[in-house]
């Protein structure tokens, strides 16, 4: 009962991480209608960013944060304006393929500046401590921390979007490009700001989760697959779903923990002879694949 | 009769086209007898698998506009069949490769019939998911190895062996491989002029035009998905018997679903010749580039940098693809 209980508490507190990785997707998604393959290499590099500035200025990985959401924004800026804004004049396959050009040439890049070795952050403040919250709840202190900054990251970007003006430009801009702007909204900067915004939120993600998460330069495309049913499940352009929808997915990830779990609780034989375990992310893309067919716009899509 | 004749008839190109494709056929048959390096050969070899992935993906992606990335399921399907087949119970490659095909079309059923109700993007991330999912099952299954995959014993066959298709020298493999090829060009050819053919472009142009005179969008569709599969899932069975060592990572992995589609797209997707263009350009400078840089520069990597650009640049300045290079100056000829 209690592995059950720390399961569904791990699955929230991923699912937090997760939904902070999908934000940036749903955001460029909304703005602009393009899906970004490269989104996973974004926090991806987020995460070396995060390992770097630890291991060059001695602090903890936590305040390499900032940092990584300077790069992230950076990066996401001069994506658009030296490449993405040439991309959506074409056809969609053409944006497809383009963004999965942009994904193997961010991967190649850290591999020929990092190598291919996994690397992992071992020394932190929070490495290595945990947090009792009894009924044999015991959390990994990097994982709490990553997960409450996720939320505090959540809420800034929520309160950027609603409550700011630039915000409501960005707005206008997902719902209706083309009245916004008639009604003088500089459409391409908002289009470029999506795309920082999405960097940003990306690589704060990235620098979170390298605690507790080791990084290689392959490691972005499970995430970009992560991210990608996060927002099919939350909608498309959907912020708030975006953050109810990771932690489903977090709690789809621990599946084969829960169903471990019961397994051993029940001593059913037949639930111990299916090897769940193995299936690591498989829910995570069947629960993609089902959402799509059955309801295409997400639980909670605004946008079609 | 009909289909017959609309395969061997490439009237309607114009004559630099017809002679073009003339020389290329010419030297593709005279190329093994060439003083080449194997390293040459192999290449060739990709490049026609590459080509034939690409006709496949034309027929739904370029035709029909449906951008399906998860082409890769159906190599693993078609590499599997033939290779599991091939060890267990000794089935010969022409048996396997039907039987192989005919699975790869059962599952495009399955995933094709709920997909195509989705459209853009959504359909393009579903195939995605769908492939992994696959791909996922094959890594556990222990009766197809489980992650480390099959390994087709050649040493226990006396070569050169046409009906289980083993050979020691790559130069059988690429003449069967070359007869493929041809196939699939007749058959492009016809598909082209076909009635589902034109079917298709129109549903690419204007869908709901389409269901208004009556045409049967969703079959049509699903219809065109189940051909990609079979030639995707034939090439896959090739696959088996040439590379003899497949693993899921390498018949189904995102990568490979990908870079079939690219081969079509940055060719020219919805031409004859675009696939083709595509894998004759692409291939050799991916394995070119991987041979300088990767294995005697020392620096990992910098193939898929260069590889990654050319992409980038293509897909930014011609979407249409370098067959749309030579569209766009035959139009400014012509208006000239």
């Amino acid at each position: 009962m209690d592995i059950l209980v720390s399961s569904v508490v791990a699955g929230v507190l991923i699912g937090m991480v997760l939904a902070l990785v999908a934000l940036g997707l749903t955001i460029i998604f909304g703005v602009m209608d393009i899906v970004n393959f490269a989104h996973g290499e974004f926090l991806m590099l987020g995460m070396y960013t995060g390992l770097l500035t630890a291991n060059a200025t001695g602090m903890d990985p936590l305040l390499g944060i900032p940092v990584a959401a300077v790069v992230g924004y950076l990066l996401g800026v001069a994506c658009y304006w030296g490449f993405i804004r040439f991309l959506l004049r074409g056809p969609m396959v053409a944006q497809l393929l383009g963004t999965f050009g942009l994904m193997l040439l961010l991967r190649n890049l850290a591999l020929l500046l990092f190598g291919s070795e996994d690397r992992g952050v071992n020394a932190g403040l929070l490495v290595g401590k945990s947090v009792d919250f009894g009924m044999g709840v015991i959390v990994p202190a990097t994982k709490l921390a990553a997960a409450a900054l996720s939320l505090v990251s959540f809420v800034g970007v929520w309160l950027l979007m609603n409550r700011t003006r630039v915000g409501k430009a960005l707005t206008a801009t997902a719902l209706n490009a083309q009245a916004a702007r008639y009604m003088g909204i500089p459409t391409e900067r908002m289009n470029a700001l999506a795309w920082g915004i999405g960097g940003a939120t990306v690589t704060i993600a990235g620098a979170l989760i390298v605690n507790f998460w080791s990084v290689n330069p392959y490691v972005g495309l499970l995430f970009t697959m992560i991210a990608f049913t996060i927002v099919a499940l939350g909608g498309f352009g959907s912020v708030p779903g975006a953050l109810a929808a990771g932690i489903v997915v977090g709690l789809l990830m621990e599946i084969p923990g829960i169903w471990d779990s019961v397994a051993y609780a029940t001593e059913w034989d037949w639930m111990m002879d299916v090897p769940v375990t193995s299936f690591k992310y498989t829910f995570v893309y069947l629960a993609y694949f089902v959402i799509m067919v059955v309801r295409p716009r997400g639980l909670f899509g605004w946008k079609h | 009769m009909e289909a017959l004749r609309a395969a061997f008839d490439f009237s309607d190109f114009r004559p630099t086209e017809r002679w073009v494709s003339r020389v290329v056929a010419a030297f593709l048959l005279a190329f093994p007898l060439l003083p080449v390096s194997s390293f040459a050969t192999a290449t060739m070899i990709q490049f026609l698998m590459f080509s034939l992935y690409g006709m496949g993906w034309n027929t739904i992606g370029g035709y029909g506009g449906q951008v399906d990335l998860g082409k890769a399921q159906y190599v693993g399907i078609g590499a599997y069949t033939t290779a599991v087949a091939l060890i267990r119970w000794d089935v010969p490659f022409w048996v396997s490769m039907p039987v192989g095909m005919g699975f790869a079309v059962l599952w495009s059923f399955a995933i094709g019939y709920p997909l195509f109700r989705l459209r853009g993007h959504y359909f393009a991330i579903a195939t995605i998911a769908a492939s992994l999912v696959l791909k996922d099952l094959f890594e556990v299954w222990d009766f197809v190895g489980a992650a480390r995959g099959l390994e087709i014993p050649a040493h226990r066959f006396p070569t050169p062996d046409f009906v289980r298709l083993i050979f020691k020298e790559d130069v059988y493999y690429y003449y069967v491989l070359l007869a493929f090829f041809f196939g699939g060009v007749l058959y492009m050819n016809a598909f082209r002029k076909s009635r589902l053919g034109y079917q298709l472009r129109l549903i690419k142009d204007n869908e709901d035009m389409a269901r208004s005179l009556g045409i049967n969008v969703h079959w049509a569709k699903v219809k065109t998905y189940a051909i990609a599969t079979a030639f995707v899932s034939m090439v896959g069975s090739f696959h088996a018997c040439y590379i003899k060592n497949i693993e899921p990572e390498d018949t189904m992995s995102l990568d490979l679903s990908i870079l079939i589609a690219l081969m079509a797209m940055l060719g020219g997707a919805g031409s004859l010749w675009g696939p083709i263009i595509g894998a004759g350009i692409l291939i050799p400078l991916k394995s070119y580039f991987k041979e300088w840089f990767g294995a005697r520069a020392g620096l990992v990597g910098m193939d898929l940098i260069l590889y990654a650009l050319i992409i980038m640049v293509v897909s930014a300045a011609e979407p249409r693809g370098i067959w749309g290079l030579v569209e766009r100056y035959r139009a400014r000829k012509e208006s000239a």
